[in-house]
C-alpha cells in the first residue's frame, strides 16, 4: 500500500511540477472566464451559455491534462530510463501500475476540482446558482469517463512503443469512445455484415463515453439524474477500469527494461 | 559462498522491427560466479553484452536461455530485492523534482521505516557528497550531479550487493576518486560489489577480481593481483587478450 502511495505521489508531483500542465490550467481559466465577456443576451441564456460552455471546457481540458501526464511519464520512462531503477526495487510491477493510475487520476481529479471551482465563482458572478446538483453530477461524470481513459491510457502505453503512437491511440479512443453510441443506433440501417460485426465489437470494447456525458443532458427536463442512473455508470467504470488495469499488468510483467 | 551466480546464460534479442529476420545474439553461454564480499569487475569494449548480463542479473531481462541466481533465490523474490541496490548506466531523473523528493520516493519504495527515513537520505547524500544540494531541482543537477543520485538511491537500503553499470562514465576525475572511496568503504563493510566498467585506471584500484567479456563470451575471469603479477598494469593485460582473441579467430 505505502508503494501504490508513494508511485502516485510520485506521478502527481511531477505533473504539477510540470511547466505544460500549468499553462493548460491557466488556458482552462481563460476558456471558463471568457463567457463573462458575453453579455448581450438575456440573463437566463447568459448563465445556460456559462454553464454550457464551462462543462465543455472542463471535459476538454480534462482530456488534455490525461494526454499531457502520459506524455511525461512516457518521457521519463523511454528517454530518462529511470524505470529499470524502479523495477528493481520490492515493488512489484501491479504495484506499480496501480500507483501510476492513482497518480494520473488524482492529477486530473485536482485539475477538474479546481476547473470546477472557477465554473461556480464565474456563474455566480453572471447571476446563477452555483450549487446545482446536476452540475456537480455532469462534472464527476466527465472524472468517471477520465478515470476509464486512464486505464486505456495506460494499456496503450504497455502494448505500443513509441510516444506518439500511444498518443494518437489515445485520441482514437476519445472519439470512438464518444461515437459508437450513435453507430450502434444507426446499425439497424447496414446491410453489410462485416461493418455491423464490426461495429458490434467496437461497442464492446471501446468504452461507452457518451454513457457519462451528462453535459449535454442539464437542461432537459428528461431525467438521467436518477440513482440507478448513477449506480449503472459508476459500475461500469469501476468494471472498465479493472478489466484494463489487469490486462495492463499482465503484459507489463513480460516486458522487458 | 557464491551470492551471484550465472549458469549457461544466453540472451537473443529480439529484432528490433517486427518485419526484420535477424536475431542479435547479446551473450552466449555465460558462466559466472560471484563471491560474498569481493568487489568483482567485468570489462569489455562497447556493445560487448555488459549492460545485457547485468540486467539479466536484476530480473530487468529474461535470460533466452540458463539460470541466474541470486543469494541462491530468485531476483523475483521481494525479500531478495530489499537486499540489492542497483545503478542504472548514465542516469537521469525527472527535472522538475528536488534530489530530497527523489530519494524520498526510493526510501518508500525500499519500505524504509519512516522514523529513519530522513536521517538515511541525509546519510546517503552525504556519502555521495550531495549535501546541501537535497533541496535543488534536477534541472540544476549536472550528468555527474545525476549520476550521484543514481549512486545514493542504491545505497539507501544498506545494499548486501550493489550492481553498478559504468559507474563513473559522466564523472570527473575528483568523481572517479569518491567513487573509488565509496566502493572501497562499502566493501569494507563486506558489501559485494558488482560492476561494468570501462574506465581500466579505477578497476585496477578497487577490484578483487575481474572478467573480460569479449565477443559475447566470457574469454577469462582472475585475480587482479595475478594479473598485475605477470603485467605491467590492467590496461596491458586488457589490450593483450582482447588482441590474443582477434589472432585465434
Ligand atoms: N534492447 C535491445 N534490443 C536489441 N539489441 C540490443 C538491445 N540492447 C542491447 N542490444 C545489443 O546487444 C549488444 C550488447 O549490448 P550491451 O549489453 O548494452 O553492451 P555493453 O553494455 O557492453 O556496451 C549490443 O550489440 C547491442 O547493440
Ligand atoms: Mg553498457
Amino acid at each position: 500500500m505505502r508503494r501504490i502511495l508513494a508511485v502516485a505521489e510520485y506521478i502527481f508531483k511531477q505533473n504539477f511540477r510540470n511547466k505544460i500542465l500549468n499553462v493548460l490550467i491557466i488556458f482552462a481559466i481563460l476558456s471558463i472566464g471568457f463567457s463573462l465577456l458575453i453579455s448581450e443576451l438575456a440573463k437566463e441564456v447568459e448563465i445556460r451559455m456559462t454553464k454550457d460552455f464551462g462543462l465543455f471546457s472542463i471535459s476538454i481540458f480534462a482530456f488534455l491534462t490525461l494526454v499531457l501526464s502520459l506524455t511525461i511519464q512516457l518521457f521519463e520512462e523511454t528517454e530518462l530510463k529511470t524505470i529499470s531503477m524502479v523495477i528493481v526495487k520490492p515493488i512489484t510491477r501491479a504495484e506499480f501500475i496501480i500507483g501510476k493510475f492513482f497518480g494520473i487520476i488524482l492529477t486530473i481529479f485536482m485539475n477538474i476540482l479546481f476547473m470546477f471551482i472557477i465554473l461556480m465563482v464565474v456563474i455566480k458572478i453572471r447571476g446563477g446558482d452555483p450549487w446545482d446538483l446536476k452540475l456537480f453530477l455532469s462534472v464527476a461524470g466527465t472524472f468517471l469517463s477520465l478515470s476509464i481513459l486512464t486505464s486505456v491510457a495506460l494499456f496503450l502505453s504497455v502494448i505500443t512503443t513509441s510516444i506518439p503512437g500511444c498518443i494518437i491511440f489515445l485520441f482514437f479512443t476519445y472519439i470512438l469512445g464518444h461515437l459508437t453510441v450513435h453507430l450502434k443506433n444507426l446499425q439497424y440501417k447496414i446491410t453489410n455484415q462485416l461493418v455491423y460485426k464490426i461495429i458490434d465489437i467496437l461497442y464492446i470494447m471501446v468504452p461507452n463515453l457518451e454513457l457519462f456525458n451528462l453535459k449535454d443532458k442539464i437542461h432537459t427536463n428528461f431525467s438521467l439524474f436518477t440513482f440507478d442512473y448513477i449506480l449503472l455508470i459508476i459500475s461500469y467504470s469501476i468494471i472498465y477500469i479493472l478489466i484494463m488495469l489487469i490486462l495492463t499488468v499482465i503484459i507489463f510483467n513480460k516486458k522487458e527494461f | 559462498m557464491n551470492v551471484i551466480e550465472a549458469k549457461n546464460v544466453t540472451k537473443i534479442y529480439k529484432p528490433l522491427d517486427f518485419w526484420k529476420k535477424e536475431k542479435i545474439v547479446a551473450i552466449r553461454n555465460i558462466n559466472l560466479e560471484i563471491k560474498k564480499g569481493e568487489v568483482f569487475g567485468l570489462l569489455g569494449l562497447n556493445g560487448a553484452g555488459k549492460t545485457t548480463l547485468m540486467k539479466i542479473f536484476l530480473g530487468l531481462l529474461k535470460p533466452t536461455s540458463g539460470t541466474v541466481r541470486i543469494f541462491n533465490d530468485t531476483i523475483e523474490n521481494r525479500k531478495i530485492r530489499e537486499r540489492i541496490g542497483y545503478m542504472s548506466e548514465l542516469p537521469y531523473f525527472p527535472k522538475y523534482l528536488k534530489a530530497y523528493e527523489i530519494l524520498d520516493y526510493f526510501a518508500d519504495l525500499f519500505n524504509i521505516d519512516p522514523k529513519i527515513k530522513k536521517d538515511k537520505i541525509n546519510e546517503v547524500l552525504e556519502i555521495v557528497r550531495l549535501s546541501g544540494r537535497q533541496n535543488f531541482k534536477i534541472k540544476a543537477f549536472s550528468k555527474g550531479m545525476q549520476g550521484r543520485l543514481g549512486l545514493a538511491q542504491a545505497l539507501l537500503n544498506d545494499p548486501e550487493i550493489l550492481f553498478l553499470d559504468e559507474p563513473m562514465s559522466g564523472f570527473d576525475p575528483l568523481g572517479y576518486k569518491e567513487t573509488r572511496d565509496i566502493i572501497i568503504e562499502l566493501n569494507k563493510k563486506g558489501k559485494t560489489i558488482f560492476f561494468n566498467s570501462h574506465i581500466l585506471s579505477e578497476v585496477e584500484k578497487v577490484c578483487d577480481r575481474v572478467g573480460v567479456l569479449h565477443r559475447k563470451e566470457i574469454i577469462d575471469v582472475q585475480p587482479i593481483d595475478q594479473i598485475l603479477k605477470k603485467h605491467k598494469n590492467l590496461e596491458d593485460y586488457f589490450i593483450n587478450i582482447i588482441n590474443d582473441e582477434k589472432v585465434k579467430k
